[in-house]
Formats: structure tokens, C-alpha cells, sequence
């Protein structure tokens, strides 16, 4: 049997380091523009899927970027920027294509329902939001929202990944890689949910109302995480 | 009543006795396999995708269950959260349990299925009334799932094998959509006022097979497991539970017409 109260001791910093990651991307997902269904249709301001796809999306794209850079250094700082700009372009390509579908294809300008100005542009939203939708396209403070949201979320899953890459144990290095990535998936995905469940399906991004629910989702995060890292850690670390 | 509203939805066979298929079933499968392939040969690999199967099938039927009240985002989001808790416990299980590596699994994962429906119902107030049953039980089989096609593919849940075989390899990502798929495409693809549960099920237990075929085909690359014998007893759940599913979708319609071809240009005239 491994020894559970030294190893945790030992490698506390990355079960800190792994909660805060967590966190950080449950935070993240209150910034994504998720639209879900209705978005699809263009009957909701946001892009067209659901959080758990976006999330995870531009989550493992910070993995494999993090992971890249990981291979060639050692150096937290470097590793979590490389995630965070992994992520950040894959939200803002998402979100550039997804308007370009709407505008010259469903042929709506991106416009939105919940504030009458842009709080960016401060150009007017209602006058262009269509009868019985919800808004429609990505304005621009849905986009930067999305970016912001792709960096948070970036930076979380590197420093996960940045974490249990980090604990001691006596596994070869594609191994170690392999059950690395796997953690930091499971952890991402249960910390892309919660806050789906949060917001209810759909946000339109820091301006929604809906935002600041954001402390009950970082809350559940913080515990489900804390005891995700306590079990990722040992893991790892008794191997 | 289940249309993705609110409200529990009815249900043929109670819950209870699936649970009881899900964990029973997915155990024997899953220890089955690991001594069988030791004892009669590497062949019988196969029973641990059939355990997987239990374990799919509980899973769908919780989620079912679930999703009924109206989780206000995607059924999809559920089942992704079944395969992320799940791989946590099951990697975590593996790793430090040995023989009894499974049965840790599912413990840890009914832990942490528990404390996220807790945190569910508590900290986002989802007032879901079985929310804590149901992650329970989701987090529990997506566990079985997870293990049980990772035996099907490397005939062994011996951690250093699993972890060389199946998670530095990538197939993990295999299991971890084939698997979810399993779990959250029944319901999702089935939900609507006229959604009957053993219909749904059905539906379970064809994505099960389409994963074991899938199981069998990583097989055929492991010295371990043989995939030829996985895949035709894969095959042949798959005809079996589409029809099963086509017999009771045609049950369940009003009425099926054949609505023939597109008319041509000259028709149209």
C-alpha cells in the first residue's frame, strides 16, 4: 500500500496548484458566449454549442499547447502562457468563423439581447435584435469576453497539466505524460460542467446578468477539485 | 411524463434492479475477463466489454432519469461529466489497488459522483430531488464503462499494462467518446413526450456494442486480448439491439409510411 499522508505532504503545492487550476476554469466558462441550441438556430446571442464542447475544446487545445512547450522547458511561466494563447486563439477562430457563418450565411447582424449598448463599442444592440429571438451573432463584448475566457481557461488546465506533470513519482516520461493528460482532461471536464449547470446552458459573457452567479460555480469547483487533486496526486505520486 | 421538462420519468423496469444489472454485471464482467484470459486464453477478453455493456446500460438509464427533471444545458453535458469523473476514479482505482483495483474504482467514484450531486443540488441549488442518487450512480458507471473496455482492449486491468496499452497510446480518448456516447446519446436521442424506457435502453445497449466493436478493433493490436471474437460477438449485439430498437420505435409510432422517393423534375411538371 502507498504511502498516502507522505505523499500528500510532499507535493501539497501541486494540489493547491491543481484546485486553483480548477477554479480557474470553472471561472473561465462564465466568459464564454455559449449560445447552446437556440445560438445554433441564430436565436441566441452566442456561439452554437454547448459549454461542455466549448470548453473542452479549447481546454485540450491549451493541453496540447502547454504540453508542446513543456517538451522543450521546464519554466511554470512559459508553459501556462503557451496554454493560455492555445486556448485563447482556438476560442477567437471558434468565434470569428462562427460570425462570419452568421453574418454572410444566416445573414443577421451579431447583436445583443441582454444590454441595450455594447458596454465596448457602446454601439446600440436592440434596435438590430430580431422579433421573438434572443439576440443573435457575437458582438464585440461577447467576443472578448470569449478571449478572456479562453485565456482563463487556458492558464487552469495548463497549470493543472503543469501540476501533475510536476509530482514526484518513478513512471517513464510517455507514461507519465499520458496519465498527466488524462487527470487534467477528467478535472477539465467535471470543472466545465459544474458551471453549465451554474448558468443554466447559456451566457452571453461578463455582461450577462448571469455572470454573477459566478461564486456558487467557483465554490463547488473549489471542493470537487480539491478532492480530484487529492486523488490525481496520489495517484501519480504512488506510482 | 419525460420530455426533458420536469418530473420523474416512468419507468418499466425500476431503477433498483438496474442498478443491481449495472454493478453485478459490470464486476463479473470485468473480473471475469482478467481471470478467464489468464485461465482459458487470451479470447475471452471479450466478457470485459460485456460488462462494460452493464455498465453503459445503467448509466443511460440514470441519466434518463436525471434529465427528465430538465438540467437546463444539453443531456450531452451529463455523460461527459459521467466519462470525466469516471476516468479520475478508474485511473485512480488501478493505480493504487491491485487486484482490488475495480472495486476501488467504483468506490472513489461513487465518492465523488456523491459530493458533485451534493454540491449540485446545495451550492448551485439545481433542486434536482435525485441529483445525489444519480451522479452517484452516472460517476459509477462511467467507471465500469471505462475499465471494462480497457480490459477488452488489453485483456488485463493490471495498471503498468493499462496504462502502457491503453492511456499512453491515446485509446483513452477512444474509450472516453465511445464510452460517453453510450451513456449520453440514449437519452439524448430518444427524450421527447412519447420516450419509453426500454426503447431508450435499447438504444444503450447498440452504442455498447458499437464500442465493443470498436474495443475489439484496438485488440487485434495487443498480444494480450485477441479483438476477432470481440468484434463478431460485437457485430451481432449491434443487429440484435438495432432491431430490438427498430421493433420498438415502430411499436411506439402512431404509424410508419413509406414515403417513397423525391418526385423527378418530370413529375414535378
Amino acid at each position: 500500500m502507498i504511502d498516502i499522508a507522505g505523499i500528500l505532504m510532499q507535493n501539497i503545492l501541486y494540489v493547491i496548484l491543481i484546485t486553483l487550476g480548477g477554479v480557474l476554469i470553472s471561472w473561465s466558462v462564465h466568459f464564454v458566449p455559449v449560445g447552446g441550441a437556440p445560438a445554433a438556430m441564430a436565436q441566441a446571442t452566442g456561439i452554437g454549442t454547448g459549454t461542455v464542447q466549448l470548453a473542452a475544446g479549447a481546454g485540450l487545445t491549451g493541453l496540447v499547447t502547454a504540453g508542446a512547450m513543456m517538451e522543450i522547458t521546464s519554466s511554470a511561466a512559459l508553459v501556462i502562457a503557451a496554454g493560455a494563447v492555445g486556448a485563447m486563439i482556438m476560442m477567437a477562430v471558434t468565434m470569428i468563423v462562427g460570425t462570419w457563418v452568421y453574418v454572410y450565411g444566416v445573414g443577421c447582424p451579431p447583436a445583443s439581447a441582454k444590454v441595450k449598448y455594447d458596454p465596448i463599442t457602446k454601439d446600440r444592440q436592440d434596435l438590430y435584435v430580431s422579433q421573438g429571438t434572443e439576440g443573435h451573432g457575437l458582438p464585440t463584448v461577447s467576443f472578448v469576453s470569449g478571449v478572456i475566457g479562453g485565456a482563463l481557461g487556458g492558464i487552469g488546465g495548463s497549470l493543472v497539466y503543469y501540476a501533475l506533470m510536476s509530482v514526484e513519482n518513478g513512471l517513464p516520461l510517455a507514461d507519465l505524460v499520458g496519465i498527466a493528460s488524462v487527470f487534467a482532461v477528467g478535472i477539465f471536464f467535471v470543472n466545465a460542467v459544474i458551471p453549465s449547470y451554474n448558468i443554466g446552458g447559456t451566457i452571453e459573457g461578463f455582461h450577462d446578468p448571469k455572470f454573477k452567479r459566478f461564486p456558487k460555480a467557483v465554490l463547488a469547483s473549489l471542493i470537487a477539485t480539491f478532492f480530484c487533486a487529492l486523488i490525481g496526486v496520489l495517484a501519480i505520486g504512488g506510482l | 411524463m419525460s420530455a426533458g421538462g420536469s418530473g420523474a420519468a416512468a419507468e418499466a423496469i425500476p431503477q433498483n434492479n438496474i442498478i443491481a444489472f449495472g454493478v453485478l454485471g459490470g464486476l463479473i464482467g470485468i473480473y471475469g475477463a482478467y481471470f478467464l484470459v489468464g485461465m482459458v486464453g487470451q479470447y475471452m477478453s471479450f466478457i470485459g466489454a460485456l460488462g462494460a455493456i452493464c455498465g453503459m446500460v445503467w448509466g443511460a438509464a440514470a441519466v434518463r432519469r436525471v434529465a427528465s427533471y430538465g438540467l437546463g444545458t444539453g443531456v450531452p453535458s451529463i455523460g461527459m461529466l459521467a466519462l470525466g469523473m469516471g476516468v479520475i476514479a478508474a485511473t485512480f482505482g488501478l493505480a493504487v489497488g491491485g487486484i482490488a483495483g475495480p472495486v476501488i474504482a467504483l468506490v472513489t467514484a461513487a465518492i465523488i459522483g456523491l459530493m458533485i450531486g451534493v454540491l449540485a443540488n446545495k451550492v448551485l441549488s439545481m433542486g434536482i430531488p435525485i441529483m445525489e442518487v444519480s451522479m452517484t450512480e452516472i460517476a459509477t458507471a462511467g467507471t465500469i464503462t471505462i475499465i471494462g473496455l480497457a480490459i477488452a482492449m488489453t485483456g488485463t486491468f493490471d495498471f503498468p499494462v493499462v496504462l502502457s496499452q491503453v492511456i499512453s497510446t491515446g485509446y483513452i480518448a477512444v474509450i472516453f467518446i465511445a464510452g460517453g456516447l453510450a451513456i449520453l446519446h440514449p437519452f439524448n436521442a430518444c427524450l421527447g413526450p412519447d420516450e419509453t424506457q426500454d426503447r431508450t435502453l435499447m438504444v444503450g445497449v447498440e452504442k455498447g456494442a458499437i464500442a465493443m466493436i470498436v474495443s475489439g478493433i484496438v485488440a487485434t493490436t495487443n498480444p494480450n486480448a485477441s479483438g476477432a471474437l470481440t468484434i463478431l460477438i460485437g457485430i451481432a449485439l449491434w443487429y440484435v439491439a438495432f432491431s430490438g430498437f427498430y421493433d420498438r420505435t415502430k411499436r411506439d409510432a402512431y404509424d410508419v409510411v413509406g414515403a417513397g422517393m423525391l418526385p423527378s423534375k418530370e413529375e414535378l411538371e
